[in-house]
């Protein structure tokens, strides 16, 4: 970047500043809790000494460049289609987590992804996503007997 | 919630099978088998070796493999004990690594909350050291660690596994303190092996099976099993015969989910006996080049019960479990 | 010379049409299961052993040999068209093997892929047949300080990964470093970073990361810029196959990352990973078009191709001369030799020449059918960059979470994915390079405890890694090729002054 008079200072540089510091904190604090057992080894605390003391260094200089507005210039975000497509993840986990199957879930994740990139044909895409979750099903679950989450549905093939 | 619901799903899953379990012959038996692992590894190899046994003996209609990967087994058991209460036809394999897991993973669930069935197979535990090594038989290998453990170093599986547990069990044999072994831990069998074959290490320890090949070839030196005194033969020393009172195997077993009913629990019990008699079962253990270790019902309980004890006073002794 | 009349016995014994058959069936699954991220050529191969047991032992094992190099060359079919590495080993083919396709060059990365990974392939085979037990001598006598040296100028060589700004390419690094202490630590048996949550313990996937960071951010950020952005892919941009420009910058980066990508798979804990990211280094300082890398550069897509193929017939160096499985795969292989009652090790090669033979000979021919095989599909592969755009994505977030859930079926697994998903799209907002975050997660463990293993058998001495000749010169390496760039840029500058 070229120096320019607009540089100014990014709060959003700050904030990630804040991250590291509290992660370097999060992991000197998991380090406290270990033992060294073997009176041979160097130990498990030496990396995440290591770890965190790196983190604090870079927590100091990411801050000193957002003071200096070195962060990279920035498009305006849209929101929706991010919403859009964690929810998808968030219902093929939840799904998955009380037993409803994967294939209901992977439907619902492809067309929350489709309609995040701009289409309108919710149901449409709701039975391709169906389409191919039933054929990785038979592929990998019957064919090569891997153990996918299975729910109602998965439970007729 | 989750877990109860999935629980609930189950469990109307079991009732059904039960229902029809009640009607139809035991020949009709329809088993789960969950292998607490990824694919590939021994309880995997295990659990399909059992399907393959159960389904072609007929001893069982179906059997239905699924694996439960994670943290030693601490994952599958945590599922077996919580989502298939009073399932008569679920059956988990586990093995004596997983004894230490639960033990160092701290974990909630412990092996009193299943029902023992059986053991299956057991490997014993090797010890070896490079073919130049001065260190010629057990009796050797004890005066050196009893002399300095610092200067005896071992290459073996995980902290905490059957490999160190066996190496703290020697040094404790060998009059020296269990604590002040200098016990390296690899994360594959291949990279320990490697470590020993190239004389990083004094001594390696591992399932025999890992160095069989390298002992036929020279490479490395046979120290002693670790078998009864009375299973010892000319090629396969025992540990034990050569006075070191050391006797550890790494074994595989099958347990049910808690709450089971006698006549369930007596079901399983019984179509693992057969199958354990099996010729597919025995073609298989030849062919995998397991020994038989076959125990069941009471004594396989007791079995159990006194591995738990002992592995828990080692890891305590080397600071991996607070007592 | 011995070794080549016993290859042409087993030439002949892989090339009847009933092995034949067993190596094409093996090409195509390990391809249709490589495309997959999470389900790699060892998971299939275990569930495929109960079915080969049926097999004769020359047939089945020619099989696995086709599903290992099938299943590589599927993962990095993927990296570069829709972003989503297929293995860890495949990663740094993503870098510039997904700005090439989106440029509309896929067909040639895809080509160089092919050609660069037959070429390496049979290089490295060659290799594996004249070398091997010389080769292997020199693999066992690596000590765990030796590993920790090569660490170190892997570490130094990320920095080829690090974009323009050092303290963000160090930032990404440490957040790996970070991740890399997830799970329990082998040495002490003590659990890092775990908070209790039993999933946690098993140390944090490669492929979780890599396809989190990697094709969910994407996903994320490529959505979330449409309104502004409108990404136009066009799937083919000039030539569809390599101009002669191409295979002029490809066969060099083949070669050397044949050279990194033999040797340390032959050792048996050098892994396909650490090869691949030291040819995108070297192929990255090296190059007459720098103004390419970060813009697909084809160099980039060559090198570590080659290095990933070589490394896995680097690989079976130490499976067969001394029986010792030093990836998941070559574990499999192993119990599947075992199934017939095979024992590899010292003595294979004199006691079942015929067999050791034929599975040398397969990979030949695995490898020349994979280029005959990929090699017309690539018009085809292409094409898949000319699905909509929705349905496109949509596909890359179903397979990305089929891959995960189904080598390790838990919501814990998947929570992971997300949240390195947002990470990604985090990332790449705020400019941060995303490679090294996956580096430090490789190459972070592996420094700690091949260090921590050292110390322990020198009983705490640190001169042990100076006395050892092999790590001296390695950490040699490392300190020139830590200074160097220095100098050179000194050295730049001081020409340009006399210009």
């Amino acid at each position: 970047m070229t120096t320019s008079p607009q540089r100014r200072r990014d709060a959003a540089g700050l904030v990630i500043a804040l991250i590291l510091l509290a992660l370097a904190g999060l992991v000197w604090w998991d380090m406290t809790k270990l033992q060294i057992l073997s009176p041979y080894d160097l130990g498990p605390k030496v990396m995440p000494i290591v770890v965190s003391v790196g983190l604090t260094l870079l927590a100091i200089g990411n801050g000193i460049g957002a003071l200096r507005g070195d962060l990279p210039p920035r498009d305006s975000l849209d929101w929706k289609p991010i919403i859009l497509i964690l929810g998808g993840l968030a219902a093929l986990i939840v799904l998955i987590a009380i037993g409803g199957g994967f294939m209901i879930g992977t439907a619902i994740l492809f067309a929350t992804t489709s309609a995040a990139f701009g289409r309108r044909a919710f149901l449409t895409d709701l039975l391709i996503g169906a389409v191919i979750a039933v054929f990785i099903y038979l592929l990998f679950g019957k064919l090569l007997t891997l153990s996918l989450p299975a729910g109602p549905l998965e439970r007729l093939f | 919630m989750s877990q109860f619901r999935k629980g609930l799903w189950r469990g109307a899953l079991a009732a059904a099978a039960v229902a029809g379990f009640v009607t139809s012959a035991a020949a009709q038996m329809e088993l789960k088998i969950m292998a607490p692992a990824a694919p590939g590894g021994g309880w995997d190899q295990t659990a399909r070796s059992m399907q393959q046994a159960l389904t072609q003996s007929g001893i069982a209609k179906s059997v239905q493999v699924a694996n439960v990967p994670g943290a030693g087994g601490s994952i599958g058991i945590a599922q077996l004990v919580n989502n298939s209460k009073g399932d008569g036809n679920q059956l988990m394999v586990m093995g004596y690594v997983m004894v230490g897991a639960l033990l160092t993973n701290k974990s909630p669930i412990t092996l009193d909350q299943t029902t023992p069935i059986a053991r299956l197979t057991a490997e014993y535990e090797a010890i070896v050291v490079p073919a130049n090594s001065p260190i010629k038989d057990a009796k050797e290998l004890a005066a050196a660690i009893k002399a300095d453990p610092a200067k005896v170093t071992w290459a073996g599986g995980s902290a905490g596994g059957v490999d160190h547990i066996a190496a703290a069990l020697f040094a404790k044999a060998a009059g020296a303190d269990p604590t002040k072994i200098n016990y390296i831990p690899f994360s594959g069998g291949g990279e320990a092996l490697a470590a020993i074959l190239g004389g990083k290490v004094t001594a390696g320890i591992s399932g025999y099976g890992e160095f069989e090949s390298q002992v036929k070839a020279g490479k490395l030196r046979l120290i002693g099993l670790t078998t009864p005194a009375d299973k010892a033969t000319a090629d396969l020393p025992s540990i034990k015969a050569q006075g070191v009172d050391l006797e550890i195997a790494n074994w595989r077993a099958v347990v049910a989910p808690p709450g089971i009913s006698a006549d369930q629990k007596k079901a399983l019990t019984d179509a693992m006996d057969k199958m354990a008699k099996s010729k597919e079962w025995q073609e298989l253990l030849k062919a995998k080049g397991w020994e038989d270790s076959y125990v069941s019902g009471d004594a396989f309980t007791k079995i159990l019960a006194d591995e738990q004890a002992r592995t828990k006073e080692v890891l305590t002794a080397v600071g991996l479990v607070k007592s | 010379m011995e070794a080549f009349t016993s290859l042409a016995s087993g030439l002949a014994v892989a090339i009847q049409p009933m092995n034949l058959l067993f190596a094409l069936i093996g090409v195509l699954l390990g391809t249709a299961v490589g495309v997959l991220p999470g389900i790699g050529p060892a998971l299939t191969v275990a569930l495929l052993l109960p079915i080969t047991f049926k097999l004769d032992p020359a047939g089945s094992i020619i099989m696995f040999a086709g599903i290992y190099y099938g299943g590589m060359y599927g993962g990095s079919t993927t990296a570069i068209l829709i972003n989503t590495p297929g293995e860890s080993a495949s990663m740094a083919t993503a870098l510039e093997g997904n700005l090439m396709a989106k440029a509309g060059r896929g067909g040639p990365a895809l080509a160089t892929s092919a050609i660069g990974s037959f070429v390496a392939g049979t290089i490295a085979t060659l290799g594996l047949t004249l070398l091997a037990p010389y080769l292997v001598e020199i693999a066992v006598s690596f000590g765990p300080e030796d590993y920790f040296a090569l660490m170190c100028v892997a570490f130094v060589t990320v920095s080829a990964t690090f974009g323009d700004s050092p303290v963000r390419g160090l930032t990404s690094l440490f957040i790996g470093l970070l991740l890399g202490l997830v799970g329990i630590d082998i040495l002490s048996g003590q659990s890092r970073l775990s908070f209790g949550i039993p999933e946690l313990y098993d140390n944090i996937e490669v492929t979780t990361l890599a396809v989190g960071l990697f094709a969910v951010g994407e996903a994320l950020y490529v959505a979330s810029r449409r309104h502004i952005h409108e990404e136009k892919l066009e799937p083919v941009r000039g030539s569809l196959w390599m101009t002669k420009e191409d295979w002029k910058r490809s066969w060099k980066p083949w070669l050397r990352g044949t050279l990194y990508g033999f040797p340390i798979g032959a050792l048996p804990a050098g892994g396909a990973e650490i090869p691949t990211f030291l040819s995108y280094a070297t192929e990255k300082r090296l190059t007459k078009y720098p103004e390419d890398f970060g813009r697909g550069a084809i160099e980039g897509v060559a090198g570590p191709e080659a290095a990933n193929n070589a490394s896995a017939a680097g690989t079976l160096v130490p499976l067969l001369t001394l029986g010792l499985p030093t990836s998941a795969t070559a574990a499999m292989m192993l119990a599947g030799f075992q199934q017939y009652g095979l024992n590899p090790g010292p003595l294979l090669f004199a006691e079942q020449p015929a067999l050791v033979w034929g599975l040398i000979a397969s990979l030949f021919i695995a490898n020349a059918m994979l280029l005959v095989l990929n090699l017309p599909l690539v018009g085809l592969w292409v094409k898949l960059l000319a699905i909509p755009q929705p349905w496109l994505y949509a596909g890359i977030l179903v397979f990305a979470t089929m891959g995960t859930i189904a080598a390790n079926p838990s919501p814990v697994e998947l929570v992971m994915l997300t949240v390195f998903g947002v990470l990604g799209f985090l990332m790449r907002r705020f400019d941060f390079p995303i490679a090294p975050v996956v580096v430090g997660l490789i190459l972070g463990p592996i420094a700690e405890s091949q260090l921590r293993r050292a110390l322990s058998i020198s009983l705490g001495d640190p001169m042990v890694l100076l006395q050892s000749p092999i790590s001296a010169t390695l950490l040699g390496i490392a300190v020139i090729a830590l200074i160097l760039p220095f100098f050179l840029k000194g050295l730049g500058r001081f020409k340009a002054v006399e210009d």
